[in-house]
């Protein structure tokens, strides 16, 4: 796997500059700057708590920096009008809720919403963007069921069916695995992938399985304390030291047997050491950092 | 109205897709999702409020005005007497009862909506009984002059009652806010409140003289008997600003309804939107109670089951808002005519009638186990 870094010579179209979040008094980030790397697919990690939630919904809008600002497309974020933001940003909460009963072409076309007015709020253009958003995501079928009749990886493509019905290039998605089992996990990143290869839509999203960020995501950042500790492809980021120091995690790396992306093996407390002789190839050596590393 | 766009060849070929392929229904540059089955739901609900409010125009009272009568007179004819009972009496009554119906059924659905919860209702969440403080207020202290008709009684009460609603609306939301509305907190502060301010009404009432008492006694009971074109026209002219305001907003409650963030991605003003369609919907309780007198139920009722007719997930405003209607004109007439000549307050019926039908479907749906 290539991943097609973007060229650095243009601007990012949505970054955070110097941006402080916090929650009331809560400070989750201070002073933090973060560029999406454009058409590319980028996977947001760290532990829980580190603020990689808190930047993407700064990234979205959904949260107002207490210092700092967010720049679309070269103007403040803040400046921009709400609706104009929607229809280049899509954001796909991490835990949305729907009213119970909502059918799925329904939600779908909630998504629309920015491209609506008051006295327009239904067009050709709403109705073929629903159908491609549920054909993308292979919901066709599932339209005229509710959301409860769905399972849960179904449930998730429906709502990201919601989010590419708003047509946006950059789309934030925040945790879209969560509470999936491991099948219904790689089929939303498939799709996610596809979204970026065959569609060129500029996609962060935030993760936990580390093996999966590094197997799907061009480009991977490392969050710890609200701040970015490193950011690059998965050989950069996901190193022995780095996840000793932002997981706190002693593990071994080793190459992925399918995709050759670095596969991370934790070393739990009960475990020997690690096992030398599963001798590696090419750069993909079996190294195990300390695991008192400081965090900070 | 144009028709429909013609139902597309594809809805065919692809039954699975049904619900998607949603064709246009479009008047001039304006276009909304076709859904037959809301429409039809809307269309039946509206012949309903049409049908209640002819019966409310020919039989009411004892007097003999028949259909054949009431259609001279709004044709322009009849004589002296059937012009009086049909335009002075029955009209004023069958037009109050529908705008406060439509009023309280519009602000309920824009209130359950908001609240994402179906126990959200003004009854519930107190502005009710917030306007009812204003209006019992005005009228014990408005003195000889505060009296259900007058000056005082004509713009006082309704004032009375658009501040305390407000006031008891902004307060409930503003208590339960923590960053964000959770929508069991909300019932629960907002239960709080309503009890608060009835039992002051309660104490207005023991505490005042006889006389006033007795006037805000009759005004709490919620009765439309005292409706005339005072109070009929008054609440007409405020419903006809504020009710396309409501339904305007109606597109964005969809945002709304599947939470802050989404919506606030969906690229909705989330806070401005919520306090305008708070404001819009207190402001309706407001109109209906300053009219009419606190009517339970029917801003609880009329969403629930318009929601349940039409199978969407959140309550149709429009269709509630007929709903409410039709809802309080058929209350008010079974109120008026089941026990004549003891004229039982329309709230009793609102609820005798609303309840069992919404219990029904309920039942009804829950056996379909789609909800």
């Amino acid at each position: 796997m290539t991943p097609d870094d973007p060229s650095p010579a243009e601007p990012a179209r949505l970054r955070a500059e110097r941006v402080t979040l916090a929650y009331g008094d809560t400070v989750v980030s201070r002073g933090l700057d973060f560029a999406v790397p454009d058409h590319a697919v980028t996977a947001v990690i760290g532990p829980n708590g580190c603020g990689k939630s808190t930047l993407l919904r700064a990234l979205g809008r959904l949260l107002r920096p207490a210092a700092g600002r967010v720049v679309l497309d070269g103007r403040p974020i803040r400046s921009v009008p709400p609706r104009d933001v929607a229809r280049t940003v899509a954001v796909l909460p991490q835990s949305p809720q729907a009213p119970p009963g909502l059918a799925v072409a329904d939600l779908v076309a909630r998504g629309r919403h920015p491209h609506q007015s008051w006295y327009r709020q239904w067009s050709s253009g709403d109705r073929e963007a629903v159908a491609h958003a549920l054909e993308l995501t292979g919901m066709l079928d599932c339209a005229d069921r509710t959301l409860e009749q769905l399972s849960g990886g179904q449930r998730q493509r429906a709502w990201i069916s919601m989010a590419l019905a708003q047509e946006t290039d950059l789309l934030l998605l925040d945790e879209p695995t969560t509470f999936l089992d491991l099948a219904h996990q790689i089929e939303v990143l498939d799709l996610v992938r596809e979204l970026n290869e065959r569609h060129g839509r500029t996609v962060v999203m935030v993760l936990h399985d580390l093996n999966l960020a590094a197997r799907y995501a061009h480009r991977l950042v490392a969050m710890s304390r609200g701040a970015v500790r490193a950011e690059g492809t998965a050989e950069e980021v996901l190193t022995p030291e780095l996840l000793a120091e932002v997981f706190g995690l002693r593990c071994a790396v080793v190459p992925d047997p399918v995709s050759g992306t670095p596969l991370v093996v934790p070393v739990s407390a009960h475990d020997t050491a690690p096992a030398h002789g599963a001798a590696a190839t090419g750069g993909g050596s079996v190294r195990a950092g300390p695991a008192d590393a400081p965090a900070g | 109205m144009s028709a429909p766009a013609p139902a597309p060849e594809s809805a065919r070929r692809r039954p699975a897709g049904a619900g998607l392929d949603r064709p246009a229904l479009r008047i001039g540059a304006a276009s909304w999702p076709w859904r037959p089955r809301a429409a039809l739901v809307c269309l039946a609900v509206a012949v309903l409020l049409a049908a209640a409010f002819l019966r409310a125009l020919v039989a009411f009272d004892s007097s003999d005005v028949g259909l054949s009568e009431v259609a001279a007179v709004l044709l322009g004819g009849g004589d002296f007497g059937q012009r009086f009972i049909v335009l002075e009496l029955r009209m004023p009554r069958a037009l109050t009862g529908a705008l406060v119906g439509a009023a309280l059924g519009l602000s309920g659905a824009i209130l359950q909506s908001l609240a994402r919860n179906p126990l959200a209702s003004p009854d519930t969440l107190g502005i009710g009984w917030g306007a009812a403080i204003g209006a019992v207020t005005v009228i014990v202290f408005g003195g000889s002059a505060g009296g259900i008709s007058g000056a005082v009684g004509q713009f006082g009460v309704p004032a009375g009652a658009i501040a305390g609603g407000l006031v008891a609306a902004f307060a409930v939301f503003g208590l339960s806010w923590r960053a964000g509305v959770h929508s069991n907190r909300l019932l629960l502060v907002g239960i709080a409140v309503s009890l608060t301010c009835a039992n002051l009404v309660y104490w207005i009432i023991t505490w005042t003289d006889l006389q006033s008492a007795a006037r805000a006694q009759t005004w709490i009971t919620g009765s439309l008997h005292a409706a005339d074109w005072d109070r009929a026209g008054a609440a007409a002219v405020a419903l006809a600003v504020i009710i396309p305001v409501a339904l305007g907003a109606n597109r964005t409650l969809g945002a709304l309804g599947l939470g802050d963030d989404a919506a606030l991605g969906l690229g909705v003003r989330v806070s401005a939107a919520r306090l305008v369609l708070l404001t819009v919907s207190a402001l309706l309780v407001c109109v209906a109670t300053s009219a009419a007198g606190p009517i339970n139920f029917v801003a609880l009722a009329a969403p629930q089951i318009a929601m349940r007719l039409c199978r969407c997930a959140q309550p149709p405003p429009f269709t509630s808002m007929l709903l409410g209607g039709a809802l309080t004109l058929v209350a008010d007439q079974l109120a008026a005519g089941l026990f004549a000549p003891t004229q039982l307050p329309v709230g009793v019926f609102t609820a005798v009638l609303g309840a069992p039908f919404l219990m029904y479907l309920i039942v009804v749906r829950h056996r379909e186990a789609r909800l």
